[in-house]
């Protein structure tokens, strides 16, 4: 186990500097440049104070000089401060955060209580009129997309009803996005779950069960979900990976105060910092979530470990 | 009983989630309004931002050294006197006695002397430093506060009414971090970047701005600005109650003006012109008259009232309505009118026709109202045999791109189309003195006429200003289009009474009252 863990770690420290790295230099290659971005309303901007604000800046540097030296900063936990505002990039990313997180998992939890459910029950259910209900559900929330859902989810609870407010982050404020997300990617988690119980109960082990006289709810329950769980605890981990990007639309839809929000924002002024601050936070986010998956497995599944 | 600690524990826990993650429970009280925008300030540092929506919340914390009224007038403000020296080099300014920063310290002319000193200062990278002139120094002497320039600088009063010369207290820079310590009539509260920042009524206010009618305190308590990034969201906010004012979108502020519950806001003050501007450096649009060709077929009445939804006006001028010398007659009599017949035979004289129509570009960049102008744009230009494919961009990308652009003396002609404001024509100066805003710059001309009209005054200078404006009109450099153009409206429920816009799109909340 200790092994899997080891190599599972090394790979998530690759993977992360290869994103700084990459991030760094691809960014550069977008067309647009921050300063020009700063000034763009005001009059006032002469060559010569867009140079020394270059210059200031670090900006006028060679790109490959620029991508190490921000990938020795980050190294050293420095993420740099916003082009605008002049603030600390991994204060204003830690702020936000856990409000992404909660959105996250609430998200996800919606899409676990609703996709593993209904996946269940088109699988006990294959080729009955049940199955091809959820399947057609799974299809549905597949091709909706999550901002549509949410701005007409805005205007039936909000806007109709009155139940819920549209923008904020406050308790209450999670409810519609966590909603949303959660509809969106109970489909896909429904559909895995489907997928993996149908393979799991032809296997031999489940026809044994079955014929050495186990009630149904006993051999779904008791022999086919932990095998089953392998394939859930992918999906999950494909799922939270998912709903971290789609998130920064539906925070932008719902004024949810997250890191979505801060990267819309610097993504229209050009504010490479922050930018970069996002990717370097979402990276090691996706990549954490993904080597957690990764040690989960060994523990369901004992050949993990060895491979 | 079980189920009763079950509840309690839920709560507790959903509390504990709350408070683990940051999140906020807000209640609002009766006097509280709540504004929602859709994009927050990047800074409250009016020294290190140029956005409009940056500058709309630091204009009120801070305070300006004048005022000015809807003629374009000046008024007095954080100086009750002021007074210019002959050679136009020297200004100065009797500061107020009894005004009183937000921090309990006093403003008085060493204050406002730093404050000045700050924004010209080269470590400071003031975004709009060169707005305040050729400062070579500043002087106190007991209540007066003396400025001196290089030379005359005639558009200096005007910069101090302005949302960009808004008066920091010393206070608010003495340490290492900025604080948002001003005199204006609210006190700055808390920020959380991207989601709301909070303001507070300032109980000592004094006001000196003719735009504005209550002298003192503001009428509300608290102002609270949400950050609502979806216009539809936005809507919907102010559809609920959760928000009392909103930047609408175009769209729905058409559905709003015939709904009795909500009231429009269309910035009259605005300072905001909207352009068209040509590459007239490269052939054929080096010939002024098919530069005058084009201009004669953009149907502007169409413009303002079908893309703007005529909540915007056509303008004639290079500067817009209301301030300094504007005169949108006289310049009417300047520009070619809208006559696409007389277009079309000008294009096909030049030897474009419908088989061999000119080819050209519309370059601009995305913004609601806009994008439908240029289609408008294209179909009038398609009338004179002038083919135009439309490039758009976003804000940023769109003025680097045309930098570069601005530059080309050869490959494909095109037309773009831009927006400027200030509350002195003398963006004149910075748009078309070489090399100009974006490399907009002109020639040796233009650059005289516009330093010249800095070292006038009065009637001198407006005279001047018009000669510039005729030169930029009848050579058509530019095609003036409307007014204004961007961030100029605003929607609130019929339950908001007294609020205003004043220039520069500045929010005026200090007359507001909830109507119950």
């Amino acid at each position: 186990m200790l092994f899997l863990i080891s190599k599972r770690v090394l790979a998530a420290c690759g993977t992360v500097i290869a994103v700084i790295m990459l991030s760094g230099t691809l960014i550069h290659l977008v067309p647009g440049d921050p300063v020009t971005a700063m000034m763009a309303q005001s009059v006032s901007a002469t060559p010569e104070a867009m140079a020394e604000m270059r210059a200031k800046l670090g900006l006028d540097l060679p790109i490959w000089q620029q991508v190490l030296l921000y990938l020795g900063q980050v190294l050293q936990g420095d993420l740099g401060t916003t082009i605008r505002g002049n603030e600390s990039v991994a204060t204003l990313l830690l702020q936000r955060l856990p409000n992404t997180f909660a959105l996250a998992v609430s998200g996800l939890g919606v899409a676990l209580a609703i996709g593993i459910p209904l996946g269940f029950l088109a699988a006990v259910n294959r080729g009955r009129i049940a199955d091809t209900a959820v399947m057609i559900v799974a299809v549905l929330g597949v091709s909706i997309p999550a901002f549509w859902l949410g701005l007409i989810m805005m205007q039936v609870f909000s806007l109709k009803l009155g139940w819920l407010p549209v923008a904020g982050s406050s308790w209450r404020n999670i409810i519609l996005p966590a909603l949303t997300l959660g509809l969106t990617y109970c489909a896909l988690v429904a559909r895995m779950t489907r997928s993996a119980l149908i393979e799991v109960l032809n296997e031999d082990y489940i026809r044994t069960a079955r014929a050495k006289g186990l009630r149904e709810h006993e051999v779904l329950l008791v022999h086919a979900l932990r095998p089953a769980l392998i394939s859930i605890v992918t999906v999950v981990g494909l799922v939270f990976a998912y709903l971290l990007g789609g998130q920064v639309i539906i925070e932008n839809v719902f004024s949810w105060n997250g890191i979505g929000r801060l990267a819309i924002q610097a993504m229209l002024e050009r504010d490479y910092p922050m930018i970069q601050g996002f990717i370097v936070v979402f990276a090691i986010s996706v990549v954490i979530v993904s080597m957690l998956i990764d040690i989960v497995y060994g523990f369901l599944d004992p050949r993990m470990r060895h491979r | 009983m079980k189920k009763h600690h079950l509840r309690k524990n839920i709560l507790a826990l959903l509390a504990a989630v709350a408070v683990g993650t940051g999140l906020s429970i807000s209640i609002a009280a009766a006097a509280d309004l709540i504004v929602a925008r859709a994009v927050d300030a990047d800074s409250l540092d009016p020294d290190k931002t140029s956005t409009t929506q940056s500058l709309q919340m630091t204009n009120l914390i801070f305070d300006t050294m004048l005022t000015m009224d809807k003629n374009g007038s000046l008024h007095p403000g954080l100086a009750s006197e002021w007074s210019v020296a002959e050679d136009g080099k020297t200004y100065t300014f009797t500061i107020r006695d009894g005004v009183k920063c937000h921090d309990g310290s006093v403003f008085d002319a060493s204050g406002a002397k730093a404050r000045i000193d700050r924004a010209i200062d080269p470590a400071t990278v003031n975004p709009d430093r060169s707005l305040w002139g050729p400062i070579t120094g500043t002087s106190v002497e007991g209540k007066v506060l003396k400025v001196s320039l290089s030379e005359p600088y005639s558009p200096f009063l005007s910069f101090l009414t302005g949302i960009q010369a808004g008066f920091v207290c010393p206070s608010a820079f003495a340490g290492a971090d900025f604080k948002p310590i001003g005199t204006g009539p609210f006190k700055f509260v808390s920020w959380t970047r991207n989601d709301n920042l909070q303001l507070e009524a300032n109980a000592e206010y004094q006001n000196f701005n003719p735009l504005i009618e209550n002298p003192g305190k503001p009428h509300i308590d608290k102002l609270t600005f949400k950050v609502i990034p979806e216009a539809v969201a936005r809507m919907a906010a102010l559809r609920s109650g959760e928000a009392d004012v909103v930047e609408p979108s175009l769209e729905e502020t058409t559905d709003l003006k015939s709904d009795s519950n909500f009231k429009i806001y269309a910035a009259e003050l605005s300072g905001q012109q909207v352009l068209a501007a040509f590459s007239w450096k490269i052939k054929p649009l080096d010939n002024p008259e098919i530069r005058k060709a084009i201009g004669m077929a953009m149907n502007r009445d169409a413009y303002a009232n079908i893309a703007f939804e005529g909540l915007v006006n056509t303008s004639n001028c290079p500067v817009a309505p209301k301030l300094f010398a504007t005169d949108d007659e006289l310049c009417a009599t300047w520009g070619a009118e809208y006559d696409p017949d007389g277009a079309k035979l000008i294009m096909e004289n030049a030897g474009f026709t419908a088989e061999n129509p000119l080819k050209i570009k519309i370059i601009a960049h995305k913004l609601s109202g806009w994008d439908q102008m240029h289609q408008i744009m294209q179909q009038d230009l398609a009338a004179i045999n002038v083919q135009a494919e439309i490039e758009t961009r976003e804000v940023a990308s769109h003025f680097d791109h045309m930098t570069n652009e601005n530059e080309r003396t050869d490959g494909a002609p095109f037309v773009w189309t831009m927006g400027m404001s200030g509350v002195d024509p003398d963006y004149l100066n910075l748009l078309w003195k070489r090399p100009g805003f974006v490399n907009m710059g002109l020639n040796e001309q233009v650059d005289a006429m516009l330093d010249e009209q800095r070292r006038l005054s009065g009637d001198a200078r407006a005279a001047k200003i018009h000669e510039i404006e005729k030169y930029l009109i009848q050579n058509t450099y530019t095609v003036p289009l409307l007014s204004p153009g961007w961030n100029w409206l605003m929607a609130s429920s019929a339950k908001v009474e007294g609020f205003k816009l004043g220039f520069m799109v500045s929010l005026l909340f200090n007359d507001v009252t909830l109507k119950q």
